[in-house]
């Protein structure tokens, strides 16, 4: 009898130091779970075992079992691995599935699993030495599923990390390209391809927001969906990322159209942008992770895309301010050098142009020995436009006056010109008069403009007679012109709307009065000191406000 | 300016594209050019062969998901070959196995293709 204990226990303590060698020989989990539970079923003639390990959430799960049916794993209860003597319903289950011995797996830091095993295939019950030797294997092989549960742990960890630095990668990546580009579209379809690169999706669009606009920089979406949607709910109101869950339950068709994420693309808290995603291929839901890195690509995206809106801008006002300075040269160039002087005329012009450039435009020519034109408007509109319509005008006037016809008729026909030459709603006021040298007399046509004040013997006469502006309508009704026979020491102010409407820092306008009391106050001097008295009166005036409005005035005085 | 280098190759009805150097957000437009002639050319059935690859980024990933489905759609795949481990690594980490189809050698692709049209 002693011989045959000591028989066994050789045979026991031999099995014990085979099975420790091989559990110890690998750090697979599964390699080892399936070994302890293959020596316990050889070893106690049983046809069924389980192994339960605690997981992260401190559940028992069945992470080996030889032969059990799937029904049998699948209704393993979900219980901790305090409750497994004390619940009925664990109970339960290991009586209706004829599980007879339940042996905890305990290391140093507490119990890791437990074994379960079915019946002895000869119906023996398990005795104490069974027991005793359940509890050696498995003493042995806890060690071993805790040397591989931490190397799986090590693995998992590894495998955050690298995502981790391949997330810091692209991030670093994508900073250095988004720097270097300015179309909006470009930096667009890089933060799509890192997008679904990163997370393997394949159905997104990156939305920007302007107020109340917006534009889709890219998307394989059916876009007119997402535009109902972005109409419905205005895109600024997510300020935060919204999964499937919450697009399910307040947002239902955007969800229903395959959106999972939205991902808002922000400046300082505020939202210029959306990214919205579809589902992963990979059928994974979305991170805390990988929200971040979507918010940390969006984020950069988004600077970029204001940036080379602002360096577009940038541009575009760049260029505006060449096509002022163009204008700026071609109406100067217009305008005459020289003042051709006569015997019985002083005549002193004066012109400055506001800022984003008017059109104020003068005339002087010398017709022929005796007579004198003289000539002044207002183009209507600024910039570029006025300066071309105002270059027309001078081609008319200086064809015209080699035809050398009188006043009136070479109005209609400068009118006909203009209306057929420039477009809609642009027009000219227009005032020009022949001075007769030797007779001292003036014919005169006022088209519109502001009428010159004649001043003689402190009474202001106004040179009103003529027609409408220019440019307005086809001559129907004809110009007339007034002929008036000027004497020694008449004055004439002529003048554009820029000096009676300049406003002061009040919005309160120089006004006709201002002028003509100030002219019939100074009529005796010489023009340029009446020139100069004007000249300072509105500058007086108006206290350096900015002008919108060229100014532009002419004094003509008779000898 | 990051090392890239993009060759079209023609096997039968297979179109090998050999990728050589760094594929980073800088270079992907490049990548991307040549898919896009292949769609016009109407070749869907694309081996790429990374034997001279040695870096890729999010965004070169981004090309090949953002072309698979068409050719997929039209009877076609983007099969790989070739992959350095370092390569093959962040193609493993961001889950592409699942999705795509990995082969040791460019010959084997080219092969699987080829069968396919004949059964």
């Amino acid at each position: 009898m002693q011989k045959l204990d000591n028989t066994t226990a050789l045979r026991n303590l031999s099995a014990l130091i085979d099975f420790s060698n091989l559990i110890n020989s690998s750090l697979d989990l599964d390699f080892t779970l399936n070994n302890i539970l293959l020596t316990c079923l050889g070893k106690f003639h049983t046809t069924k075992g389980i192994i339960a390990l605690v997981n992260d959430s401190l559940i028992l799960e069945v992470k080996a079992s030889k032969g059990v049916s799937e029904n049998v794993i699948k209704s393993f209860p979900a219980l901790k691995v305090e409750e497994i003597y004390n619940k009925q319903e664990f109970n339960e289950y290991l009586i209706s599935n004829s599980f007879e011995i339940l042996q905890t797996i305990n290391s140093s830091a507490g119990v890791k699993g437990i074994l379960i095993l079915g019946k002895k295939f000869t119906n023996l019950p398990y005795d104490e030495s069974d027991k005793e030797f359940l509890k050696t294997i498995l003493n042995v092989g806890a060690t071993a599923i805790e040397n591989s549960l931490i190397v799986n742990k090590l693995k998992s960890v590894n495998r955050e990390l690298d995502t981790k630095v391949n997330q810091l990668k692209s991030l670093f990546d994508l900073s250095k390209e988004f720097s270097g580009i300015l179309q909006p579209d470009k930096i667009g379809k890089l933060l799509v391809y890192t997008l679904i690169g990163h997370l393997l999706v394949s159905n997104y669009a990156v939305i920007v927001c302007e107020k109340d606009n917006y534009t889709f920089l890219e998307s394989s979406f059916n876009e007119n969906n997402l535009k109902t949607f972005l109409n419905e709910c205005l895109a600024n109101k997510f300020d935060k990322p919204v999964l499937s869950n919450e697009l399910k339950k307040n947002y239902s068709t955007i969800y229903n159209a395959g959106i999972e994420l939205i991902v808002p693309m922000q400046i300082k808290g505020e939202t210029k942008g959306l990214i919205l995603l579809g589902k992963r291929k990979n059928n994974l839901p979305y991170s805390q992770t990988d929200i971040e890195f979507i918010s940390s690509l969006g984020s950069l995206a988004i600077l970029s895309i204001e940036n080379a809106k602002l360096f577009k801008e940038m541009l575009e006002k760049q260029r505006m301010e060449r096509d002022l300075e163009t204008a700026r040269n071609i109406q100067k160039n217009l305008l005459p050098k020289t003042i051709p002087e006569l015997s019985n005329l002083s005549l002193v012009a004066y012109n400055i142009s506001a800022k984003i450039v008017g059109g104020d435009y003068y005339d002087i020519v010398k017709l022929d020995d005796d007579n004198v034109l003289i000539a002044i408007a207002d183009v209507s509109g600024k910039g570029v436009s006025a300066s071309l319509l105002m270059a027309n005008l001078q081609a008319f006037l200086k064809s015209i006056c080699k035809q050398k016809l009188p006043l009136n008729e070479a109005t209609n026909l400068i009118n006909d010109l203009v209306v057929e030459n420039t477009m809609m709603g642009n027009f000219i006021t227009f005032f020009w008069c022949i001075f007769k040298n030797s007779t001292k007399q003036l014919t005169y046509v006022n088209a519109g403009h502001n009428p010159p004040l004649l001043i003689r013997n402190s009474t202001i006469t106004k040179l009103k007679k003529g027609g409408m502006i220019l440019g307005f309508l086809p001559t129907t009704v004809t110009y007339v012109s007034e002929t008036i026979q000027l004497e020694s020491d008449d004055v004439i102010v002529m003048f554009t709307d820029g000096i009676t409407e300049a406003m002061n820092k009040n919005f309160e306008e120089y006004t006709d009065e201002r002028l003509e009391k100030l002219v019939l106050e100074n009529s005796k001097d010489e023009p340029e000191s009446i020139l100069e008295k004007i000249k300072e009166s509105v500058n007086e005036f108006i206290g350096g406000a900015e002008q919108n409005d060229d100014i532009t005035c002419l004094i003509m005085k008779v000898r | 300016m990051a090392d890239f280098n993009v060759n079209l190759r023609r096997f039968e009805s297979v179109s090998i594209i050999d990728v050589k150097g760094y594929l980073d957000a800088h270079t992907a437009p490049m990548l991307e050019s040549v898919f896009n002639k292949l769609l016009e050319e109407k070749n869907f059935r694309v081996v790429v062969n990374f034997n001279e690859l040695n870096y890729i980024s999010s965004a070169g990933l981004g090309v090949f998901m953002a072309y698979i489905e068409t050719m997929r759609q039209n009877n076609g795949d983007i099969k790989f070959t070739n992959l350095k481990d370092n390569v093959y690594n962040i193609f493993d980490l961001l889950g592409f196995p699942l999705l795509y189809e990995f082969y040791k050698d460019e010959k084997e692709a080219i092969k699987k293709f080829i069968d396919q049209e004949k059964s």
